[in-house]
């Protein structure tokens, strides 16, 4: 039975069958194994080395046995709370133990020892097994916890860093739409598209990137219904991303609220309008985008408190998606405000590899 | 009843047309895309109403009511706006009557039977819940109103029950007191003395005098402005830091 990703994540044990699990298993048993060899106080240097052989392939033995149990049963396990998992857990690996424990005892111990010290090596194994199992199981609860939280905080952080439709452009979109409704219908039927598909992405997993074909048309879409608003006297565009290449991902609506900064701060606020300039560069695997808007001579300063939040907005996104090699700079020079993003060249085979 | 639209977005505008056509509510005499181009047609012709948008380029529509409230027959004014949080809040507390877009053919109709006119105190507690100061000062004069942009302005004089203001262009006089203008211009404008509200970009040097009164020489202008012993302090400090 193969588990989905929800109930893998459910479950608290760490995935036993794969490969970097096994490796972190056979480590601590190791480690454990140092200690038990070392623990004795008084023992010559070369018993203790031929100790540590043997007792690490008991440890080891032990070690790999549960985590081959563990992995055998996990498809099971799912469907059970947290104590009862832990409980079916503990006695698994107990019950593992004292299986390999009996079998060395016919393979190896058998004839050095009586029956008095045959139980008393199986009661210790018992005791030490127990005593251990608890802890390490413990601690995989706790880290599957921890990682647990991180991972939802940081979704929950990107659920609200990203980008919403605002009601400025909501509003005013809709009454585009209403009056357009009477004087050019198919116009209004297509603004009101547009829109749906604004929307849609808006309301997209905030995990989502898009290709920047995608952004792009996304984007033309937003301008159109903006076109629609403000006229193609006011409202001009001037893309110059040709050398990006098209299947370059890019979160989803990164680029979009930064047009719609440009139009509400800057060609709004201008009585003759004026040129948004979206150009892009690829660069050493490094893609730079840049959307710059002219101002109006009083507003520098308004334009840059005006677009902050959306600004930290997207600069948090970009750093939650590519930690380093990507941001968001501004430039304010002559009345014209620059604001660039760069962000590293990952494609949809890259994005397939790192899962 | 002269109805004039004022919007930036011409599909807007349209709308609002349309919708009067509708209501047979009155007759939409022009429109106007920006605050600017109100305050002329308002003065060449005689307007009951203006349907007057907040957010326009150049001056926006709270400005806008501003400057009309000096015309001779100033007209009634409702405005419309999208979503604009602040004057919405300024309006509800105050009464002020505006409509919501897309506009309801209903509300409409209402508003325009109100015909409301903003008082003083409206105005006032509009413009301080508004994000930017006036652009320009407005002043009456023969013919009509006559706009002044702050940026020119080089310093206001107060004489007698007036004001003056002195511009790059000539000077002028206005109504209003220098105290709401030092409120309104804090920013860029500088009380030197009781009768004297400067520019802080024209401050050039400060003199003293054999007896030991100061004066102020400004950059644009030829005439010299007494800094009382009150405001000697704070010309000073704004200077040193105008000079660093």
């Amino acid at each position: 039975m193969k588990l989905t990703k929800q109930q893998s994540d459910a479950l608290f044990l760490p995935n036993f069958c794969s490969l970097r699990m096994v490796f972190v298993v056979v480590i601590i048993a190791q480690l454990f194994a140092f200690v038990l060899t070392l623990a004795p106080l008084s023992q010559p240097s070369d018993i203790r080395w031929q100790n540590l052989g043997l007792i690490s392939l008991f440890v080891q033995w032990c070690a790999l046995g549960s985590a081959t149990a563990l992995c055998l049963i996990r498809a099971w396990l799912y469907r059970f709370s947290n104590t009862q998992t832990a409980v079916i857990s503990y006695l698994i690996m107990l019950f593992v133990i004292i299986i390999i424990s009996e079998g060395t005892f016919w393979l190896i111990l058998r004839f050095d020892m009586n029956s008095q010290q045959h139980w008393n090596f199986l009661l210790r194994n018992f005791i030490v097994g127990a005593i251990i199992s608890g802890p390490v199981l413990r601690y995989f609860y706790v880290q599957h916890q921890w990682r647990r939280r991180i991972q939802a905080e940081s979704e929950a952080r990107l659920q609200a860093l990203q980008a919403r439709i605002r009601p400025h452009f909501l509003f005013n979109s809709m009454n585009t739409i209403a009056s357009l409704t009477r004087s050019q219908p198919k116009q209004a039927e297509m603004a009101v598209e547009n829109l749906a598909d604004l929307f849609r992405a808006s309301l997209s997993d905030a995990r989502q990137r898009f290709t920047l074909k995608e952004e792009q048309e996304l984007c033309q879409r937003y301008l159109q219904i903006e076109l629609l608003r403000l006229g193609d006297e006011r409202l001009k565009i001037n893309w110059n991303i040709d050398s990006l290449p098209d299947n370059a991902l890019i979160p989803a609506l990164t680029l979009q609220p930064l047009l719609e900064n440009a139009i509400y701060h800057g060609i709004e606020l201008l009585t003759e309008g004026g040129t948004i300039e979206i150009n892009g560069e690829l660069n050493d695997k490094q893609i730079e985008i840049s959307v710059e808007n002219p101002l109006p001579t009083s507003a520098a300063t308004a334009h840059q408190e005006g677009s902050q939040l959306a600004q930290d907005n997207i600069h948090e996104r970009l750093q939650t998606f590519y930690t380093r090699h990507a941001g968001l700079s501004v430039e304010t020079q002559d009345h014209h405000y620059k604001v660039t993003l760069t962000f590293p060249y990952q494609t949809e085979q890259d994005e397939d590899t790192d899962s | 009843m002269k109805i004039l639209i004022a919007d930036d977005e011409l599909p807007a505008r349209s709308r609002l047309r349309n919708l009067i056509d509708d209501l047979q509510a009155g007759e939409v005499v022009a429109e106007a895309s920006n605050g600017q181009q109100v305050l002329n047609l308002c003065q060449e012709d005689n307007i009951d109403i203006v349907l007057l948008d907040i957010r326009m380029p150049g001056m926006d529509g709270i400005e806008t009511a501003h400057h009309l409230k000096k015309l001779e027959n100033a007209p009634a004014v409702i405005f419309t706006t999208a979503y604009d949080e602040y004057a919405l809040q300024a309006f509800d507390a105050h009464a002020i009557d505006y409509l919501l877009k897309p506009i309801r053919e209903e509300r409409l109709q209402e508003a325009l039977n109100k015909n409301q006119r903003l008082s003083q105190a409206q105005y006032s507690a509009l413009e301080k819940t508004s994000k930017k100061a006036a652009q320009h000062i407005s002043a009456r004069v023969q013919g009509g109103l006559k706009l002044i942009n702050i940026d020119d302005v080089i310093y206001f004089h107060a004489e007698h029950k007036y004001v003056t203001v002195y511009h790059q262009a000539g000077q002028v006089l206005i109504e209003e007191s220098l105290k709401s203008l030092q409120e309104r211009y804090q920013q860029n404008f500088i009380r030197v003395h009781r009768n004297a509200l400067v520019a802080i970009n024209q401050l050039q040097t400060l003199n003293r005098s054999n007896i030991g009164h100061f004066t102020l020489s400004l950059k644009n202008s030829e005439n010299t402005l007494e800094v009382s012993r009150r405001h000697l302090s704070s010309v000073r400090k704004i200077m040193k830091a105008l000079s660093v």
